[in-house]
């Protein structure tokens, strides 16, 4: 009988019990168990000591996959439409670790070169904080901070949505993993780094001596493991930049023509080239969803305002937006199976249900909790602004020819350091190819990497959606940053029995895996 | 060709008619770990059940419930119906929510190098 996976007061084993899914249950894998590590549960305020703790115990649970030479995955929120957090090994399921850390004057290192409007703004999260409860925290009138930008939902793990590669639609700001500047990286059962970039140093060494971390400096390190989606080791806590605290105004408008001044729009982000946008100021965020099906589009505007004293705020979520059910997706799906000629009708319903009143809120409250649903389908491809609007004529042409229940949502975003990330173009355009998963949209995912190919067309996708990324499509699209990724995993991960547990079928699928 | 449509359209809809779903989600969910499912049957209208109810032990310390669904597929329907509802067996599937986030707290560094 083989030993029993250890556990100590506050790091739980489960046998799993039924295969591991994805929250969108579009993924599915059996595995061996779960590792949870618990906050401490009385729930004390967080300190040095509680994040020596809990590092201490999710390195038992490293240990004892290494030991036992099963392959191990940390997860957050299992939002991930990829296989990138998928093992058959052993989950090792972050939830609980959501403690924090106000970093304080007294931490900075004298060579800290962010500007006085950031220095009271750092904060450390361990990483099962949510998004959602990121947003709450920085946006309370105690600390009056805000997020640059964030994904469309706040249901994410801080370091599940950042090594994934999670971005939005902000005009000048990159990614979300483009807040962090220090990560607590559990390299293997007995090291651990507080990663900094040495271009850019944060933290006194001090500070990582007191969590038990040695610090470690290196552009190249740091600009891997921020987008390295589990493969690096454990990252157990992030240190975020943010902004000060502001509010964001959201206009919709739909249904929009698909004419010359929409493609104007998409071609420059210049808001004066379209006339729901004309006079009204810079854009903070900007989404185009164009809908192959009804042939028309609709316009998210976003724009930045002033702190209002008077703000009320209201995070939770709305009972009217509880439908059409929860899975009904996964019945609609089989249904546009067997019928695609009802695409373009099931489209034109939905449509109804979208809300265009003009709304302010904080970036928390606006990109908020969302009525949960399954068998959502979601993949993408990113091009450079350049190659924006022939890349849209060729998805619609694609569609044509090989319908699909997605629409095409358009995300801008400013380019990041991080090697992998995909938002590597001066602008990058991201297609979220939207919708109900099923079969033809899985196709269609695939169709349109290959379309893109065949017309020469430099791409990239998204790590934490359905994806055609293989090893040759990865060199092409990041070229000598794979090689650089793939040595910092090694610098970081020296013994090969350690790069072993960080291992999935998803990065050998891809070459990642050396 | 279109009557097969329909034919399969109907053995979708028969497929589907039996079925039903209640879902129960708090204001700001926390959802931890994954889904926990259970088969539940309520007997005789409720006034008696098997199991009599379902206890979310396994959930982590002082952990509550996120989110709460209820399910009836197509089998367990046509079982209530064929019983005239005195054997109704569905499926609960319920997630765990996290404890609130705990308060925050500094790391005194303040005369180090």
């Amino acid at each position: 009988m083989p030993a029993p996976w250890p556990e100590t007061a506050n790091l739980k084993f489960a046998a799993a019990a039924k295969p591991w899914e994805n929250w969108h249950k579009t993924v599915s894998q059996a595995f061996a168990g779960t590792y949870t590590p618990f906050y401490p549960p009385t729930n004390p305020d967080t300190n040095a000591q509680i994040l020596i703790d809990c590092a201490k115990d999710i390195q038992v649970a490293i240990k004892a996959a290494k030991e036992r030479k099963v392959r191990l995955r940390a997860v957050g929120s299992t939002w991930s439409l990829s296989h990138a957090p998928v093992t058959e090994g052993v989950v090792l399921d972050t939830s609980r670790l959501k403690g924090w850390i106000k970093i304080n004057e007294g931490n900075l290192d004298p060579g800290y070169k962010g500007s006085a409007e950031k220095r009271p703004g750092l904060f450390l999260f361990q990483c099962g904080t949510l998004v959602a409860e990121v947003n709450k925290l920085l946006e309370s009138d105690k600390w009056q901070r805000s997020l640059w930008t964030s994904g469309a939902a706040n249901g994410q793990t801080i370091v599940g949505a950042t090594s994934t590669g999670t971005h939005g639609s902000v005009m000048d700001f990159g990614p979300l993993h483009d807040h962090i500047v220090a990560i607590h990286l559990l390299a293997g059962p007995d090291k651990q780094f507080l990663l900094e970039r040495a271009s850019y140093p944060v933290l006194k060494p001090a500070f990582a001596a007191a969590i038990g971390a040695t610090p470690l400096r290196d552009d190249d390190l740091f600009n891997a493991a921020v987008l390295s989606f589990g493969s690096m080791g454990v990252i157990h806590a992030v240190v975020i930049e943010t902004s000060p605290r502001f509010l964001l105004r959201a206009e919709t408008h739909a249904p929009v023509a698909i004419d010359q001044d929409l493609r104007n729009l998409i071609a420059t982000l210049d808001p004066e080239k379209h006339p729901k946008l004309k006079g009204k100021g810079a854009l903070n965020f900007l989404q185009v969803v164009i809908n192959p099906h009804s042939k028309d589009a609709m316009i998210n505007a976003m724009y930045k305002l002033k702190w209002d004293p008077s703000h009320v705020f209201d995070y939770t979520l709305k009972e009217g937006k509880i439908g059409p059910g929860y899975d009904g997706l996964s019945v609609v799906g089989e249904v546009l199976k067997l019928f695609p000629g009802l695409i373009p009708s099931f489209f034109k319903l939905a449509q109804g249900t979208i809300d265009s009143a003009t709304k302010t809120a904080t970036r928390g409250e606006m990109f908020g909790y969302k009525p949960p649903q399954l068998k959502v389908g979601s993949g993408s491809v990113a091009v450079a602004l350049t190659d924006a609007v022939k890349t849209l004529d060729l998805l619609d042409a694609l569609m044509k020819q090989h319908p699909a229940p997605l629409v095409f949502g358009c995300r801008f975003v400013k380019p990041s350091p991080a090697l992998f990330a995909f938002t590597r173009f001066p602008t990058t355009m991201v297609v979220s190819l939207d919708g109900i998963f099923n079969d033809q949209s899985v196709a269609f995912f695939a169709k349109a990497a290959e379309t893109l190919e065949q017309n020469n067309i430099p791409y990239t996708q998204h790590w934490g959606k359905v994806n055609s990324y293989t090893k040759a499509r990865l060199d092409k699209a990041y070229g000598a940053n794979v090689g650089k990724w793939l040595d910092a995993r090694k610098q970081l991960l020296p013994d090969p029995a350690d790069r072993a547990v960080f291992t999935n079928a998803y990065m050998e699928e891809r070459g990642l895996a050396g | 060709m279109k009557q097969l449509r329909h034919a399969g359209l109907c053995g979708l809809l028969l497929m589907t008619a039996g079925c039903a779903q209640y879902l129960v989600v708090a204001a700001e969910p926390r959802y931890a770990g994954q889904e926990r499912d259970r088969s539940q049957v309520s007997i005789a209208g409720g006034t008696g059940a098997a199991p009599p109810q379902i206890i979310a032990s396994d959930c982590g310390p002082g952990e509550q419930l996120a989110i709460v669904r209820v399910t009836r597929n197509f089998g367990e329907g046509l079982l209530a119906w064929l019983t005239l509802g005195l054997y109704a067996p569905a499926t609960v599937h319920y997630r765990c929510a996290t404890q609130p986030q705990p308060g925050g707290g500094e790391i005194n560094t303040s005369g180090d190098a």
